[in-house]
């Protein structure tokens, strides 16, 4: 069939090109005599003309010039040619049952080049137009023959579809011969005629009527029935005959009714096949196979247009399944799959699924929805993270694992649309820095882990200082010394993992102050593993928030870098020679300007006289090279490395040293007390508890307690340990440290917003001096635009009074909600 | 059991030698801070003792000193200034 509608278009663009010339034929003929007439003259007017030697009639013009001139004389017919009465029946007779044969497929009796002649003579006897509508006639009579063999046949079911398909190509074939036999026709009187069409197309108006026409019964209707039934069961999986299916579907084509008569009914039917398995499968299938199932189906659609349908369906038929099958179920799909492939573990094929959902809701403009679900999802799982009290320690490692599958779900599975890489970093913003108004609920929560935990969270009750906290502590871990399993892209990895996540919190000055304080620590106890790399952290930092972030951290650097080489010139001075000879004590000290590092609470202690002494001459030292300073010792910050007995070293802090320094006088189990140690060393009560419960109660017990018990009293007896026995050369005794972070978190606290209670006056005077009067609302909402962190309304009411109490600001007399800047 | 300190890392700390809270007489800032044209205290900004006994931001004082006003002079006694040590 395929063959046939090419030949088909062949011959229709042939005959477009002869019609630019319709009378091209007749014309060589009249325009050769005219030349000849035209050369025959020319030789008349111009006898002298020399004579071309070669022409073949030259004999003739000299011999012309002897003879006498004989006349050609032509004279008319007496009579008019007259063609016999009954030519035009005889002939058309002729070729009707050269006709009739062709329809009833049997052998034509006269040849066809004289059936061609036939034609051609009847046209040029202007018989073209009776010719024309015998012929009509003729076709119109066979097929009503077809229609009744068809009608016949209507109870056929599975066989019916196949015998029109019979017909139609047989009238194909047909038609094609008759045109070839009636060429002639075709090429003058059709195309010279307005209004009449041609034999092809005049056989397909005829049988458009007679058989696929609403008014000739039921064919039509049945056909259009028995081919969707056929596009129905191959939805279904059965197999049809899709040969069948294209020569009938182009049958409509041809025919000019595909649109009103096949497409139509084809889609509503295509709608409520869809609309029935959309509600049937989004219950009874789980959403990644339905999403499978969906794209199986639009694959299938999109391969039955290229093998049957016309190319022009392909539009409505994809919108109509987008709509049923994916549109329709938005929600369903997202409610009811989306957080479960989110959680999906394996990574591989839930990237794939959420890829091909993206697709399919990009087909039906559903983005917007997805996004909203995966915000949720990120901002659901995130705070699932924050607020999980038991797993602090794993919290920035399960957020900066969040972040890395979000990142790569964005990158392949949602095709790096932008959108949603934003979606990421809002979402993220929001529950890093969402506030946990509710510490009572929030330690209610944790009734179970120990007192001081309690406490500690009570300290830090909002999350976003915790965050910042535990960020920094992150960070902390990282560069400590002792997490040498790391090499230098691996730490610095983490550590840009790290400003991924510090990119979003809001009060950053929170986390600064944290850092500070764990990096002093790192840098003072020497815990820290490298400075290469504690560099490259400032170093980020600095490039994040600029050098004014920063200039303290580095100040603390310097410190230490002065440090080291003013010990290097102490070392090589005359006091320290008498210092090691006489004293050996291997002193350095760590000299810190007070602005750039963390306040500490200074703390008594009452140092034994070598100590002091040793202090002592370093301070003259310090004090001479340095004048107009004061030195003032921390002497929670120092530790010490003491040698005691069986060649063993024990490193412990300057408290703790001083307290055993006190039982080296003692004899063999002489105990002494609290109160005596308290009075000897001078250490205040807090400390001395913290110090003696780490000697006595702690991992390494180098002192006894009386009575035994995990906290210390005031009543308690201590005595040395004689059985005191590791198998390390070098023993660290640790400090208890919780209770001390304690403080120094709420100090760390106290002093952040004492430090932005300072911004809040200065960006406020600056802001007033500039607009010289404002309205309080006014005010607040070009403060909020100014501050780095979020600020409460009420605080920032409470700094107005304060700068009106201290005669920056004043109210308006009239209206006291106006301020003006008093200069 | 007796021990003896073998080793000892102290930590100190040091701020200028002036009375707390005091503030610059030029500039009005506490010397434990910096001049106004400073961004960091400590070494970098350090301050100037008189013969006098008058403390300032030595940044702030020699740009006093060159001012033609100052005519050499302490400006909290407008004796001449001699600079201590």
């Amino acid at each position: 069939m395929s063959s046939r509608s090419r030949q088909n278009t062949i011959d229709k663009t042939s005959r477009s090109n002869i019609n630019h010339n319709p009378t091209y034929t007749p014309m060589p003929r009249k325009t050769s005599k005219k030349y000849d007439l035209v050369n025959h003259g020319k030789d008349l007017i111009f006898p002298s003309h020399k004579p071309i030697p070669d022409r073949p009639n030259d004999a003739v013009r000299q011999g012309h010039q002897k003879q006498p001139i004989k006349k050609l004389v032509i004279k008319g017919l007496k009579d008019k040619p007259k063609l016999p009465a009954n030519y035009e029946e005889e002939t058309w007779s002729k070729l009707r049952t050269a006709v009739q044969a062709i329809f009833n497929c049997q052998r034509i009796g006269t040849s066809l080049e004289e059936l061609y002649k036939a034609c051609e003579n009847l046209c040029l006897h202007k018989m073209a137009s009776s010719l024309y509508n015998r012929l009509a006639g003729e076709i119109e009579e066979h097929l009503k023959e077809e229609k009744t063999k068809l009608v016949s046949n209507l109870n056929e079911n599975d066989t019916f579809l196949i015998v029109v398909n019979k017909c139609w190509m047989a009238h194909c074939e047909q038609m094609g011969l008759i045109r070839s036999i009636f060429l002639y026709l075709d090429r003058t009187y059709v195309l010279q005629t307005s209004g009449v069409i041609s034999i092809w197309d005049k056989g397909l108006e005829i049988f458009k009527k007679q058989i696929m026409s609403s008014s000739a019964g039921d064919i039509k209707k049945k056909t259009i029935n028995g081919l969707i039934t056929f596009i129905r069961r191959e939805r279904n999986g059965d197999s049809v005959d899709r040969s069948l299916l294209h020569s009938l579907i182009h049958m409509f084509i041809d025919l000019g009714t595909y649109c009103p008569s096949f497409e139509n009914p084809f889609l509503s039917e295509t709608r409520s096949y869809y609309h029935h398995e959309g509600l049937r499968l989004i219950n009874e299938y789980p959403v990644p196979r339905y999403l499978k199932h969906v794209k199986k189906r639009l694959k299938e659609e999109s391969e039955r247009i290229s093998q049957y349908l016309d190319w022009k369906t392909k539009n409505p038929l994809t919108k109509v399944v987008d709509d049923e099958l994916i549109k329709r179920h938005v929600d369903a799909l997202l409610d009811k799959g989306f957080n479960d492939m989110m959680e999906d573990q394996n990574s591989d094929e839930h990237i794939q699924e959420l890829g091909r959902l993206y697709d399919l809701l990009a087909r039906v403009n559903a983005l917007d929805r997805l996004r909203l679900y995966f915000g949720s999802y990120i901002k659901k799982t995130g705070s699932g993270i924050v607020n999980n009290i038991d797993q602090e320690s794993t919290m920035v490692e399960d957020l900066l694992a969040l972040k890395k599958k979000m990142d790569s779900i964005v990158a392949i599975s949602f095709d790096r649309n932008y959108n949603f890489a934003h979606t990421v970093k809002e979402s993220f913003e929001v529950f890093i820095n969402q506030r946990q108004n509710k510490p009572a609920e929030l330690i209610g929560k944790i009734k179970d882990i120990p007192l001081l935990v309690t406490i500690y969270w009570q300290a830090l009750t909002c999350f976003n200082m915790l965050f910042n906290y535990l960020l920094a502590k992150y960070v902390d871990l990282k560069l400590k010394l002792g997490n040498k399993r790391m090499d230098d892209s691996e730490i610095e990895k983490t550590l840009d993992e790290v400003l991924v996540l510090f990119r979003y919190i809001q009060g950053k000055d929170i986390f600064e102050a944290f850092y500070k304080r764990d990096l002093a620590k790192r840098l003072l106890l020497n815990k820290s593993a490298s400075f290469d790399y504690e560099k490259s952290m400032l170093s980020k930092l600095r490039k994040e928030c600029g050098p004014a972030f920063t200039s303290k951290l580095e100040g603390m650097f310097k410190d230490i870098d002065l440090s080291r080489d003013f010990m290097t010139s102490f070392y090589h001075s005359r006091i320290s020679e008498n210092l090691r000879t006489n004293i050996k004590i291997d002193l350095y000290v760590n000299v810190l300007t007070q602005g750039f590092w963390p306040t500490y609470t200074p703390a008594p202690l009452i140092l034994p006289p070598v100590m002091a002494d040793c202090q002592e001459v370093f301070k003259e030292f310090y004090l001479s090279k340095h004048g107009g300073r004061n030195l003032k010792w921390q002497n929670s910050l120092g530790h010490c490395l003491l040698a005691a007995e069986f060649q063993k070293e024990l490193v412990v802090s300057l408290f703790q040293a001083v307290v055993l320094l006190q039982f080296n006088d003692l004899k063999q189990k002489e105990k002494i007390s609290y109160e005596h140690i308290k009075e000897q060393t001078g250490i205040e009560k807090k400390e001395l508890d913290r110090t003696l419960q780490s000697l006595a109660c702690g991992k390494v017990r180098v002192l006894k307690k009386f009575p035994k018990g995990r906290d210390v009293n005031t009543t308690d007896e201590f005595i040395v340990d004689e059985n005191f026995d590791v198998k390390l050369i070098r023993i660290k005794v640790n400090a208890i440290q919780m209770k001390e972070t304690l403080e120094e978190n709420q100090e760390t606290n106290e002093r952040v917003f004492l430090d932005r209670q300072y911004q809040v006056d200065a960006a406020l005077v600056r802001i007033m001096k500039m607009r010289k009067s404002l309205s309080h609302n006014e005010l607040i909402s070009e403060l909020l635009s100014q501050l780095k962190f979020k600020a409460q309304v009420s605080d920032i009411k409470k700094r107005v009074e304060s700068l009106i109490e201290r005669e920056y600001l004043e109210r308006d007399t009239e209206d006291s909600s106006i301020l003006r800047y008093l200069a | 059991m007796k021990v003896k300190v073998k080793g000892w890392h102290g930590v100190a700390v040091w701020r200028w030698d002036v009375p707390n809270e005091e503030v610059c007489g030029i500039c009005r800032v506490p010397f434990d801070g910096c001049c106004p044209t400073c961004k960091t205290p400590g070494d970098d900004c350090s301050l100037i003792w008189g013969e006098c006994t008058h403390v300032f931001h030595m940044h702030c004082l020699l740009r006093w000193l060159q001012t033609e006003g100052s005519r050499g002079q302490c400006p909290m006694d407008r004796r001449t200034w001699v600079t201590a040590k």
